[in-house]
């Protein structure tokens, strides 16, 4: 008789046991993800503080193209009021295809390309557009490892229990992920 | 049946792949000429440089060419390459590395966490633009290479910020490995005398078992818990079995040193620096 208590001790310790690893399992994990979000805003705003440069080094020789800049300027100012991560990541993407329609409109002016400060700002800007994808794609990872975590048996009990839900992983348009790759050769 | 479930596989394994990274090999030191493009004499010169960098500054420089950049962009292989080999000291992330894809005509110049604020996008830029383009232009890989690093060993050295990269010296990982194998084996002649007093062999398989709970508790893993559990209880019981029968022996082996280059530090970068193609 005593046998069967001590079984069923051992069966309910191991059963705890496996609730607290795989909780901190999940806890780390979707830390993981809200810090490397917070690495992916770092870049978005390092763009953000890039744009008026850029801008200023080409408007005197494009003040025609009004429209491009005002979209411009519009997608900024959005970002800046953004408030929550979602509306943030939203913004950002406004903010990356009006700056992309910019860009597209500069190679219409070739010679303000070997400028040396638009020149400067490009480099720049490509540098910053890469690690925007770096950051992203690394959230991405660590998005899909705490999905399939919380996803899988039978680890997905515990992540209902305590309410670790699904993440959304970062979607960016075909294309979007590389850098608008300008090329000064041309 | 079968193709169903071959078909299935692939539908899963696919799409996780972005873009299929495939490393060129391991680190042949901090120049590793996967394309062969430089002479032994310049990869020795260029291979000095770089120690000598690490050696006053802390920081590491890999210059690295490859065969082909696969299905990736040079950006996006370079980080991969980067993330592998983890150039660069861990904590700091001083790590930069020049990356030369022959067959493809793209440069880049990727710079660590650590040293985006020294080497910037800007400077990677003018050296890739003004120093490497040229000189790769008229085929002279050595000229292009050796400039580069010239230029950015330049710009890490001048940096007053330098210094301190070496100001802690590697004593994270290096002295308590050596400790902790000395731990491990004092410990080891300490249960070795405790178990054999004892002639049953129960006792051994218990701490097994205790020591493997908490070795998942540590992991966050319910599989590697259990996978513990089971492997250190059967050691523990072997161990004490084996101790219980004979008097424990004592004797300590020596340590080896290592040769070859020794790796990378396990710094990490984030995208920075400037690519440029010929």
């Amino acid at each position: 008789m005593k046998k069967g208590w001590i079984i069923a001790l051992v069966i309910v310790v191991i059963v705890i046991l496996y609730g607290f690893t795989s909780y901190n399992g999940l806890v780390t994990m979707k830390e993981s993800t809200t810090a490397q979000w917070q690495q992916v805003e770092t870049q978005y705003q390092r763009r953000f503080d890039l744009i008026p440069n850029l801008v200023e080094s080409v408007k005197g020789a494009m003040a025609q193209e009004t429209a491009v800049f005002t979209a411009l300027a519009d997608a900024r100012t959005r970002y800046a009021g953004a408030q929550t991560a979602d509306e943030k990541a939203v913004a950002a993407g406004q903010v990356e295809s009006s700056l992309g329609r910019l860009l597209a409109v500069i190679e219409n002016y070739p010679t303000l390309k070997s400028v040396d400060a638009v020149r400067d700002f490009m480099t720049q800007l490509e540098g910053t557009e890469n690690r925007v994808a770096t950051e992203r794609g690394r959230y991405n990872e660590k998005v899909r490892d705490y999905n399939t975590a919380t996803k899988r048996f039978p680890r997905n009990i515990v992540a209902s229990l305590f309410g670790f839900g699904e993440l959304h992983y970062f979607e960016s348009a075909d294309g979007s992920e590389n850098a608008p790759q300008v090329d000064f050769t041309s | 049946m079968n193709k169903i479930l071959v078909t299935i596989v692939f539908a899963f394994v696919l799409p996780f792949s972005l873009f299929a990274y495939t490393s060129p090999g391991s680190p042949q030191g901090f120049v590793s000429d996967f394309a062969q493009i430089l002479t032994s004499t310049d990869k020795a010169t260029i291979e000095t440089k770089l120690q000598s960098l690490k050696s006053s500054t802390g920081a590491e420089v890999a210059v690295v060419t490859v065969l082909s950049l696969g299905d990736g962009t040079i950006e996006t292989y370079a980080v991969k390459l980067f993330e592998e080999w983890q150039i660069g000291n861990k904590e700091k992330d001083t790590g930069l590395l020049i990356l030369v894809a022959p067959k493809e005509r793209k440069a880049r110049i990727e710079v660590g966490y650590g040293l985006e604020g020294t080497v910037t996008d800007l400077q990677a830029g003018n050296i890739i633009q003004e120093i490497m383009i040229p000189a790769f232009k008229e085929g002279n890989y050595s000229a292009g290479l050796i400039g580069s690093v010239d230029a950015v060993s330049g710009i890490i050295g001048r940096d007053p910020g330098a210094q301190l990269y070496l100001e802690e010296p590697k004593k994270d990982w290096d002295i308590p490995l050596e400790a902790f194998f000395f731990l491990l084996i004092f410990f080891v002649n300490v249960f070795g005398h405790v178990l054999g007093k004892s002639k049953s062999w129960w006792l051994g398989g218990i701490l097994g078992a205790a020591a493997g709970g908490v070795i998942g508790l540590i992991f966050a893993s319910f599989v590697i818990g259990t996978i513990s559990v089971v492997v250190l209880t059967l050691l523990g019981l072997v161990f004490d079995f084996f101790v219980s029968r004979r008097p424990p022996g004592s004797g300590r082996g020596g340590s080896s040193g290592s040769g070859g280059f020794g790796g990378f530090g396990g710094g990490s970068s984030g995208g920075g620096g400037s690519s440029g193609s010929w």
